[in-house]
């Protein structure tokens, strides 16, 4: 390759995450301007209704977890280091969470919110989206706890740590503001968009299988529309099954566009997303050198 | 490793025996409500003259209650209710169907999930090896193309377009970009595929492929969900860490290879793809590549995790029967509590016990490196 080839790829590829978010805003935007064309309009604002309540819970997800997730992690450094004794149960709990896979919690969490709905506990609907949002958290607020553990670990070795606490600092505040807060802001941001790409996946998948498993229990009028439980419908299974029809046929391969719209919309919309999540994340790491 | 295989035996012990409790407070809450329910409706069930399926009988029988009760309409409909809730459940009743089984957790249900573990255990086991190679396959070539300073193929195509006038006179122009665009779109495609969640690929193929079989759910844990490219990109992380690490500039000063061509003597094989532990040589890639992997070993453990959900989801998702995953959604449907408690302790087990296997490996890695084995 070229220097001069090379160059301008490099210049291209620099901001990779800022790219890569234009580029998930723009694919965004033409497929609702291509929705707001050709699909019927209760689909249209059912699926506009569905990401939203989607992106809000995605957003709630990361919020929970940034403050459980500090809280925590602050909390058992201190434990170790002030009170070893209560240290060991309370990393052993942190465990036991981590050993239960995400779905089997989150699916709890759910049979959970189904009782709470039934029994009139959880009556709006952004009640519920804030529930889900809260137990997706309490399975994936971990993998900050780690990472703040990991930061002050990695500070705690070098003589700054030392400086600060000879001049008098308190130790919560050279944690919470001069490692965390001034150091590590752009590894917490790496690390919300990567928790916004699991909640993404994993509040599609959760409701998937509750409106396929469960869709004789559960009334789905009484759960907010997301992404997953549009596309567990009837009508949306039946255009992606289209899809491997278009495959064989390239014939077929138009009506994917015009009359199979909903089902390879609510696809595209998460395939996508989570693409452009995971290059934005990556785009991140390498602008900081994380 | 000894702290570490104490702490989790006592986890192991300590959520155990709470599931266990949980089961057995389940099973008995179950046996009680039914008992309860059926005791109230009873007398009215053993007479013969009365049929609830008649509505004049009913309401027959509606009015006698008001005749007797006439202080308490709501403890009247509340009866109906009962008596009109137990009819139902006699058609609707998992237990009353044709091969239906005893309620909770019993012997035969028992030996059901244990065959239904053990598959769940070898398609987990097989995915994990897959997984894990796939991962460091693909991190190594991503890796490999970012020492070649190579971008992406559209960045690519865009310079070639950018400055075809120089090089107009270079016949494979054409050919070259048809290449690349060509590689660009597989790339898109793999990516999507990569990205999707199992039961968009299941179902967009399901009317010309089997999506029930055992290959097709081992070949869905190891590509879809984002499960690989995850992975693979941690590993990838970790050779890009090391890679800016003081020992390699050392290593190169010492005369060890460098050079990332494909297919080159003192480049890299393709092979190396393939079996990245055999076949660096005296190329500095070895040195990046163990101590990666080193690293990379206990995010084994993290995976394992994600790994469960995934193939959780294939098994709910696409409905597959006789799986784990189908019978835990079933018996939720059910209202099983006590099967369903019963399945997460399973599947707390496979995670426990792959902490163990992943920290046992670790420590006899860790003893390698310490020149103690």
């Amino acid at each position: 390759m070229s220097r001069s080839t090379h160059n301008s790829s490099a210049a291209w590829c620099q901001q990779k995450d800022r790219l890569w978010l234009l580029i998930w805003i723009s694919g965004l935007t033409v497929l609702g301007m291509w929705d707001a064309v050709f699909l019927n309009q209760p689909s249209f604002a059912l699926l506009r209704t569905a990401f939203l309540n989607s992106t809000v819970a995605g957003v709630l997800v990361v919020g929970f977890s940034v403050v459980m997730g500090w809280s925590v992690g602050v909390s058992s450094y201190f434990l170790e280091t002030r009170r070893p004794a209560l240290y060991f149960p309370f990393t052993f709990l942190l465990n036991v969470v981590r050993s239960i896979p995400q779905i089997v919690g989150i699916l709890v969490g759910y049979i959970v919110l189904t009782i709470l709905i039934e029994q009139e506990v959880l009556r709006s609907q952004f009640s519920q989206l804030v529930w889900m949002a809260f137990v997706i958290s309490m399975f994936v607020f971990l993998e900050l706890v780690d990472l703040i553990r990991e930061r002050i670990a990695h500070y705690n070795k070098l003589d700054f740590f030392q400086a600060m606490l000879c001049c008098g600092i308190k130790e919560g505040r050279i944690i919470n503001r001069e490692i965390l807060w001034k150091n590590s802001r752009a590894h917490l941001l790496h690390k919300m968009i990567s928790i916004f790409g699991i909640t993404i996946f994993l509040q599609c998948s959760i409701d998937f299988i509750v409106s396929v498993g469960l869709s004789t229990d559960v009334s789905l009028s009484n759960f907010p529309v997301t992404l997953g439980g549009l596309l567990a419908k009837l009508d949306s299974k039946q255009d992606i099954l289209a899809i491997g029809s278009s495959l064989s046929s390239m014939s077929n391969m138009q009506s994917l566009f015009f009359e199979h719209l909903q089902g390879v919309s609510i696809a595209f919309v998460i395939v996508f997303s989570l693409l452009c999540i995971y290059k934005i994340s990556s785009g991140l790491v390498k602008r900081y050198h994380l | 490793m000894k702290t570490k295989l104490i702490e989790h035996t006592l986890s192991i012990l300590l959520v155990t025996c709470v599931f266990l409790i949980l089961i057995t407070f389940l099973k008995r809450e179950e046996e009680r409500r039914a008992a309860t329910s059926r005791s109230s409706i009873e007398p009215y069930l053993q007479i013969d003259s009365l049929d609830f399926g008649n509505p004049l009988h009913t309401a027959l029988f509606k009015e006698t209650l008001t005749l007797f009760h006439p202080d308490s309409p709501a403890q009247n409909d509340s009866l109906l209710r009962s008596i009109e809730a137990y009819r139902q459940e006699q058609f609707t009743n998992q237990i009353n169907k044709t091969g239906g089984e005893e309620r909770g957790v019993s012997p035969a249900k028992l030996a059901k999930l244990g065959n239904m573990y053990a598959q769940f255990i070898l398609v987990y086991i097989v995915v994990m090896i897959l997984s894990y190679r796939a991962a460091q396959s693909l991190a190594i070539f991503r890796f490999v193309r970012m020492k070649q300073h190579k971008g992406s193929y559209f960045g690519e195509l865009y310079d070639l377009v950018k400055n075809r006038r120089a090089k107009q006179r270079e016949p494979s122009l054409s050919m070259r970009a048809g290449a690349l665009f060509a590689r660009a779109i597989l790339k898109g495609f793999s990516y999507a595929v990569l990205f999707a969640p199992a039961y968009v690929i299941a179902y967009s193929i399901r009317s010309s492929i089997n999506t029930d079989s055992y290959f097709f759910m081992i070949l869905l844990g190891v590509i879809s969900n984002g499960l690989l490219i995850n992975y693979a990109n941690k590993f990838f992380t970790f050779l890009v860490t090391e890679d800016r690490k003081g020992y390699v500039q050392t290593a190169i000063v010492k005369n060890l290879s460098n050079s990332y061509t494909w297919g080159t003597t003192d480049g890299v094989s393709y092979w190396a793809l393939l079996r990245p532990n055999s076949l660096f040589g005296s190329h500095v890639f070895k040195h990046i590549y163990l101590n990666a992997r080193y690293q990379f070993l206990t995010t084994l453990k993290e995976h394992a995790s994600f790994l469960i959900t995934g193939l959780i989801i294939i098994e709910m998702a696409l409905n597959i029967q006789g799986h784990l995953g189908y019978e835990m959604l079933q018996n939720i449907l059910y209202k099983q509590y006590d099967v369903v408690v019963s399945i997460i302790l399973g599947v707390f087990l496979i995670v426990k016990a792959t902490d163990i296997a992943v920290d046992a490996w670790f420590h006899w890695e860790s003893r390698k490196y310490e020149n103690k084995v």
